[in-house]
């Protein structure tokens, strides 16, 4: 703990492995963004208030912004990127661009990562328990009419996928 | 042969030389060719150019549309390039929703333009006359169909450039096919699958990382103290942060770059930077006061009729007084650009709303012709009117001139609220007159508006320009009330601003409507007529009287002349309010864009006086809709947005500037809050298209104000409607039904120290007849290596980690066990010594008996005592064996050179020989012995706990000669550097008691679920820890829960924690204080337990021990600067907010965690000087 300089860590991100080398303190979104470059993952606040930096780690949502490097050795993390791409969009992902679920689109990462997580647990969850798993998000531009409809309909192709 | 290019990155000139395509372009006044406005090629593309920019509302999409149109080709087939520089038309600011009305209309003609030439062409190649020609999907075919020829096939061997023929005729609007269909955005797929597409993901070979450190005047941008202030820059400060490339100084502009984003983030934190202001506002929080006291000068800008002759003879007069709060404009992304300088040019990557105008910024700051400028404009956060994008540009710019190389800044998001334009605050006065029927006969409109351009931030740090407030005279949007009122005149007191202050959404339009509209809602009420009906009867305008009736319709509206007339309960009212406006925008008189009306329906908690929109039903007549469906998505967003600016939404500020910089003191609304909207948008293909951006947020505060009149007949005429102002409201009008707002009684509390100089002078006399001295032991060198076994060695590293010597031997950052770290005691500061085997500055001269004799006895090799801030006492008990294992692995160390400062105690403590005779009253040097009649892993765990663990050290309260109390005291909680160290025993004032199971819990993982997370000094404890087996946590566990009580259950625990939780959640709803708002905006998404439960972390704060103890100091630390413990690596840390939140702001935080959280704990006395002393107390970093 008390080494000053850099260690290395190996973690799973988005089902490849990784080893980086920097400071254990290292927030982890500087790390995806800078030295794996994924886009996904946004800094909002730095303070885990607003929810543009969300990514999964093992499976779970978590603020990459609060989140230290030395905390994923070993864990599995998955970004935007990692639920589907513009070729292939994962289901919440699709759901979103269907209902064109944004206006400037910066909250986007969080939203649709934040969804997912959600309807991984409860693909059944109401309108009002969507609303309250999604309160800790924030969106400037009032997408949320939007994006409310995006995950109710992401939520009814996982339904159906289970089917 | 057609070359493969990228128009996006070719220049003007670049553009021009192509072959094989078709340009039609904008002419300069000499007729020289500039940008141009459409290219065709002959590989079938077809690219639009627009100096406008998409600020998140479809614009790319748009005029996609109005492109594809005119050419007759799919809108997919058009790529959209706006706002950069070097290749799009100067078409000024994005600005009041106008790219739709005004520079799409040359946009239009250039594509019509375009398809004619291709027309004839396609003619005289098909030998046909244009006549009979019909173009579909870039084909043109002949009235047979049995030629055909494409647009690109025409191209071949073109090298067209056409200047734009404003004359061009254009599709009649009844033969779209495109515009006016929903279209879906081209660019939402790359948004939701993390392309790139934002500045904020631009990335170029090379590139470094800076971060600017702002001056401590706030969002201020007027004043003699503006890029003067700066007195001196420490670099020492940051020069053990590894990466930092330079710091860049000039004037107040201050900027780090770094090769890691992290380093540079560390290195603004933490360099030092003495400024000379003290802070120069006015009291900002009572405007109606302070904006008529700002110089201003009063422009009339409508005039009718004779406004004081109509008063002399009505019957009523109606004055009223509204006041707009400063709001922000909010951007969810803070701001950031990517600059690359060298060789006397720049590109930047800008998210910029003005392409063009940032270049003319920065040619002045740079001291560069602008044609050596170079602006890419990329996707950003939405801004709604201007944010900091500008102004990390400039940053940039600086930073990459400075090092050379290309530099990324983005700004932190304290910066981007401290530093914004804020759409600013608005005092507006009417005052009114209504005849003997109640209709108005006289509408004297006053209104008070400072704000100007907000110059880059740059340019005023620097001091490239002078920091002179400028007037601008935007004071004037919409400020003619749309009603035939016979009389009316129209005043605006134009005036420099006060903070830094720019347009946002609705600039000066919607605080007036809100005047107008709440205005002529009294004025019905007063005529006994309904609200819709009475502004009916004096609406002229069709187009508005149409969307008023539909609205009305819609929403349901039925007639009523007297508040309260919906249903009530004891514990809401219900109400619903009308608003209508016309936009006008631009310079005034301005221009008309959208019609809007709204009808808001609210539900006002009458105990709390909470309010919430329900629904909204928003009528829009826009004329043409180019996209329907992007406009109604845009409606969605103003409504939204428009209704959280209403509710919740006031920047405050305290003397130096800015006082609210995160989400918590700026809070928005969120999910569980948003109405519901219903958009009813009046079909107008035969309008003119009307910017659609903004208008529908023009009526909104002053339906729900409206609407709140009608819930409670009280008027509110200053947003934001607050649960605390419409509480004091409801108090005031009697129609409270919650209690009224009660504070605890404070306790006094018994100051501890106050009598120790006295009783430790007074103890002196009787130390001093104790023996003092001791004698020296010979340095000799250290053990021979392979002295001790491998197994030796590693049992000896983990008993250093139970004794947590680098704890406190290590100063954060160096070598660890070379001492040095300060240790605030009551009696003066002990600085860690260096423990590496270091012949000359540590224990390498140490033999093992000089260092048995320092653990057993506190005494230092060369005979000097040592302060019992090296728990001697308890290492005493440590067997010889474990003694001599780590003696072992301490000395095999690698030696670190490092002499630490002597520590400087206060006398007695000064002369250390007196030591011996607090050794000889407080020391017991004798071994652990195991209690037979307990089992081996209590003794275990007790011989670790009183042994090297020291836990009592901090755990135990200590006398007034710092000895730690024994007997009931013994574990019975301490303080320990300005933390408090909870009673591990009985005496534990945790919510909920401990089993052995928590404790185990708590030192494995730093963190167990009904008691929190280790932090501050127990923080490296737990992660020293992590060296010891399972057994000996367990047994340690067994130990300390054996001074607990025995009969708790699981069970039990687990109905004190439910019946906590149950409690703090049924507050929840009761307490709305700032402090409750902070709470959800700055800590909810990590402490509040949610119901679809996405969340990794859910600390309950309702069985924190900080927000139980009984002093606040723990809970103060906590927020200031985090709590990075084991926990912290396993689900991410407690960030501090040491820079983003106030003192005043934490003390409303914490007053209402306590009232709410701990509702059976006396509220904390003394709470503000406490943060106040503990902030300064306390060093950002932390102590270990």
């Amino acid at each position: 703990m008390h080494e000053p300089g850099e260690t290395e860590v190996a973690f799973t991100v988005n089902g490849a492995p990784a080893r980086i080398r920097a400071s254990g303190a290292t927030p982890l979104i500087y790390v995806l963004r800078n030295d794996l470059g994924l886009n996904g993952p946004k800094f909002g606040c730095g303070l885990g208030e607003c929810g543009a930096c969300s990514v999964l780690v093992d499976g779970k949502i978590a603020r990459s912004c609060v989140v230290a490097l030395s905390g994923v050795a070993g864990r599995e993390v998955t970004t935007l990127e990692g639920l589907g791409t513009r070729r292939q969009p994962g289901i919440v992902q699709t759901a979103f661009i269907e209902e064109q679920a944004a206006q400037c689109g910066y909250c986007l990462n969080g939203m649709i990562v934040t969804a997912h997580a959600l309807l991984s647990r409860a693909p059944d969850a109401t309108e009002m328990q969507i609303a309250q798993g999604m309160r800790h998000n924030l969106c400037r531009c009032g997408a949320h009419v939007e994006i409310m409809r995006a995950i109710e309909r992401a939520g009814k192709a996982m339904r159906r996928g289970e089917e | 042969m057609m070359a493969d290019f990228d128009p996006a990155s070719l220049s003007k000139t670049a553009l021009f030389a192509l072959a094989d395509t078709l340009i039609v372009y904008a002419s300069e006044p000499g007729g020289k060719p500039d940008m141009p406005y459409v290219l065709l090629d002959s590989a079938g593309r077809i690219f639009g150019f627009n100096g406008h920019v998409d600020l998140g509302t479809g614009i790319r999409t748009a005029l996609a549309q109005i492109i594809a149109e005119e050419l007759d080709v799919a809108p997919g087939a058009v790529a959209v390039i706006l706002g950069d520089t070097a290749r799009t038309p100067d078409q000024g600011a994005t600005i009041a929703s106008e790219t739709i009305q005004k520079s799409a209309v040359p946009l239009r003609s250039a594509a019509a333009q375009a398809r004619r030439y291709l027309m004839e062409r396609a003619a005289a190649a098909l030998a046909a006359p244009m006549g009979s020609l019909t173009a579909a999907d870039g084909v043109f075919s002949t009235a047979a169909h049995n030629r055909t020829i494409s647009y690109a096939e025409l191209l071949i061997g073109v090298q067209a450039r056409l200047p734009l023929d404003p004359t061009t005729p254009t599709k009649d609007p009844s033969a779209y096919r495109i515009v006016g269909g929903s279209t879906q955005r081209v660019d939402i797929p790359s948004k939701a699958t993390g392309e790139l597409i934002y500045v904020h993901d631009m990335r170029i070979p090379d590139m470094l990382h800076g971060r600017v450190v702002r001056p401590p005047y706030a969002g201020v941008d007027a004043g003699d103290f503006v890029g003067a202030s700066l007195l001196s820059v420490d670099e020492a400060s940051i020069a053990s942060i590894p990466g930092v490339v330079a710091v860049v100084v000039i004037g107040d502009f201050v900027g780090v770059v770094a090769e890691r984003e992290e380093q540079a983030v560390a290195a603004a934190k933490a360099l030092k930077i003495e400024w000379r202001y003290t802070g120069a506002l006015p009291d900002l929080k009572d405007l109606a006061a302070t904006l008529p006291g700002h110089p201003s000068a009063p422009r009339v800008v409508h005039d009718v009729g004779d406004v004081e002759a109509a008063r002399a003879g009505a019957a009523t007069l109606l004055d009223r007084t509204y006041v707009w709060p400063y709001q922000m404009h909010a951007s969810i992304g803070p701001s950031c650009a990517l600059a690359d300088y060298r060789e006397d040019r720049v590109r930047i990557w800008s998210g910029t709303q003005n392409p063009h105008p940032l270049r003319n910024d920065l040619a002045l700051l740079l001291d560069l012709p602008a044609d050596r400028i170079d602006i890419v404009r990329m996707e950003a956060a939405g801004c709604y009117g201007r944010n900091c994008a500008d102004d990390v540009a400039a940053d940039a710019a600086l930073l990459s001139r400075a090092v050379n190389a290309p530099v990324r800044v983005q700004l932190s998001r304290e910066q981007e609220h401290l530093w914004e334009p804020k759409g600013t605050g608005q005092l507006m006065q009417a005052r009114g007159a209504l005849d003997a029927d109640g209709a108005p006969i006289a509408y004297d409109y006053s209104s008070w508006y400072p704000s100007n351009g907000a110059p880059t931030l740059a340019l005023l740090l620097t001091g490239r320009i002078p920091a002179i407030p400028e007037v601008w005279e935007m004071g004037d949007r919409t400020s003619v009330a749309p009603y035939d009122y016979p009389n009316q005149r129209v005043t605006i007191h134009d005036m420099a601003p006060i903070v830094r202050a720019s347009w946002l959404r609705g600039v000066s339009a919607l605080p007036s409507s809100f005047a107008h509209e709440s205005w002529i809602d009294e004025a019905a009420a007063m005529a006994g007529v309904d609200p819709v009906e009475y502004r009916l009867r004096f609406l002229t305008d069709a187009r508005g009287v149409a969307v008023i009736q539909a609205t009305a319709e819609r929403a349901g509206w039925t007639a009523h002349t007297r508040p309260q007339t919906l249903e009530a309960s004891p514990d809401a009212f219900h109400g619903r309010g009308f608003a209508y406006a016309l936009y006008v925008h631009g310079k005034f008189p301005g221009s008309a864009a959208a019609w809007a009306a709204w009808v808001a329906e609210v539900e006002v908690n009458r105990k709390t006086g909470e309010v919430k929109v329900t629904k909204v039903t928003v009528g829009h007549d826009a004329g043409l809709m180019i996209n329907p469906a992007g406009v109604q998505h845009q409606i969605h967003g103003n409504v939204i947005q428009a209704t959280s600016r209403a509710l919740m939404e006031q920047v405050t500020f305290d003397s130096a500037g800015t006082a609210v910089s995160e989400w918590g003191g700026y809070p928005i609304i969120t999910f569980p809050d948003i109405p519901k909207i219903d958009v009813l948008m009046l079909p107008r293909p035969d309008q003119p298209p009307l910017g659609a951006g903004e208008s529908a947020s023009v009526p909104s505060a002053a339906a729900i104000a409206n609407a709140l009149y009608d819930a409670t007949g009280v008027r509110f005429r200053e947003p934001p409607f607050t649960p605390e102002k419409v509480r004091a409201a409801l108090q005031a009008a009697g129609l409270l039904t919650g209690p009224p707002t009660a504070t605890a009684a404070p306790k006094r509390r018994r100051e501890l120290w106050s009598k120790l100089v006295q009783i430790a002078t007074g103890l002196a006399a009787l130390m001093v007849t104790v023996s003092p001295w001791s004698p020296a032991i010979a340095p000799r060198a250290g053990p021979r290596p392979g002295l001790y076994s491998e197994a030796t060695l590693e049992r000896g590293r983990v008993l250093a980690a139970v004794g947590d010597c680098a704890v406190c031997h290590t100063v954060p950052g160096h070598a660890v066990n070379s001492g040095g770290l300060a240790l605030e005691t009551p009696f003066g500061v002990v600085f860690s010594t260096n423990l590496t085997p270091d012949p000359e500055t540590g224990i390498g001269a140490w033999s093992y008996d000089a260092f048995r004799r320092a653990m057993r006895h506190g005494v230092s090799r060369d005979g000097h005592r040592l302060y019992p801030a090296f728990p001697y006492t308890a290492f005493a008990k440590v067997s010889d064996d474990d003694m001599e294992a780590l003696y072992g692995y301490l000395m095999a160390q690698k030696p670190i050179r490092s002499a630490p400062p002597r520590s400087q105690l206060a006398f007695p403590f000064s002369v250390r020989p007196l030591m011996a005779g607090w050794n000889a009253l407080f020391h017991r040097p004798s071994p652990w012995t195991d209690d037979p009649r307990r089992s081996a892993d209590w003794n275990r765990g007790g011989y670790l706990v009183e042994g090297l663990g020291h836990c009592a050290a901090c755990h135990s309260p200590r006398n007034l000669m710092g000895a730690e109390r024994k007997g009931r005291d013994h574990l019975g909680g301490g303080v320990v550097d300005g933390w408090d160290a909870p009673a591990l025993t009985s005496l534990s004032r945790s919510p909920a008691p401990w089993r052995a199971d928590d404790f185990y819990a708590y030192l494995r993982n730093g963190y167990a679920p009904h008691h929190g997370a280790a932090a501050g000094p127990m923080a490296p404890v737990v992660d020293e820890m992590r060296a010891l087996p399972d057994e000996d946590i367990r047994a340690i566990a067994t130990y300390l829960a054996s001074f607990g009580d025995q009969a708790v259950t699981v069970d039990r625990q687990r109905a004190t924690v439910a019946q906590l939780e149950g409690k703090a959640q049924a507050l929840a709803p009761l307490i709305q204080t700032p402090g409750a708002s902070l709470y959800r905006g700055a800590c909810a998404a990590c402490h509040d337990a949610n119901v679809a439960d996405p969340f990794a972390i859910q600390l309950s704060l309702a069985t924190s021990g900080g927000v139980h103890a009984a002093k606040p100091d723990n809970m103060i630390r906590v927020i200031l600067d985090g709590a990075n413990g084991e926990l912290a690596r396993l689900h991410g840390a407690m960030p501090g907010f040491r820079d983003s939140l106030s003192d005043a702001q934490i003390s409303e935080l914490m007053r209402y965690a306590r009232r709410r959280f701990a509702s059976d704990q006396p509220a904390w006395t003394d709470l503000d000087a406490t943060i106040s002393r503990v902030r300064k107390a306390s060093s950002p970093q932390g102590r270990h």
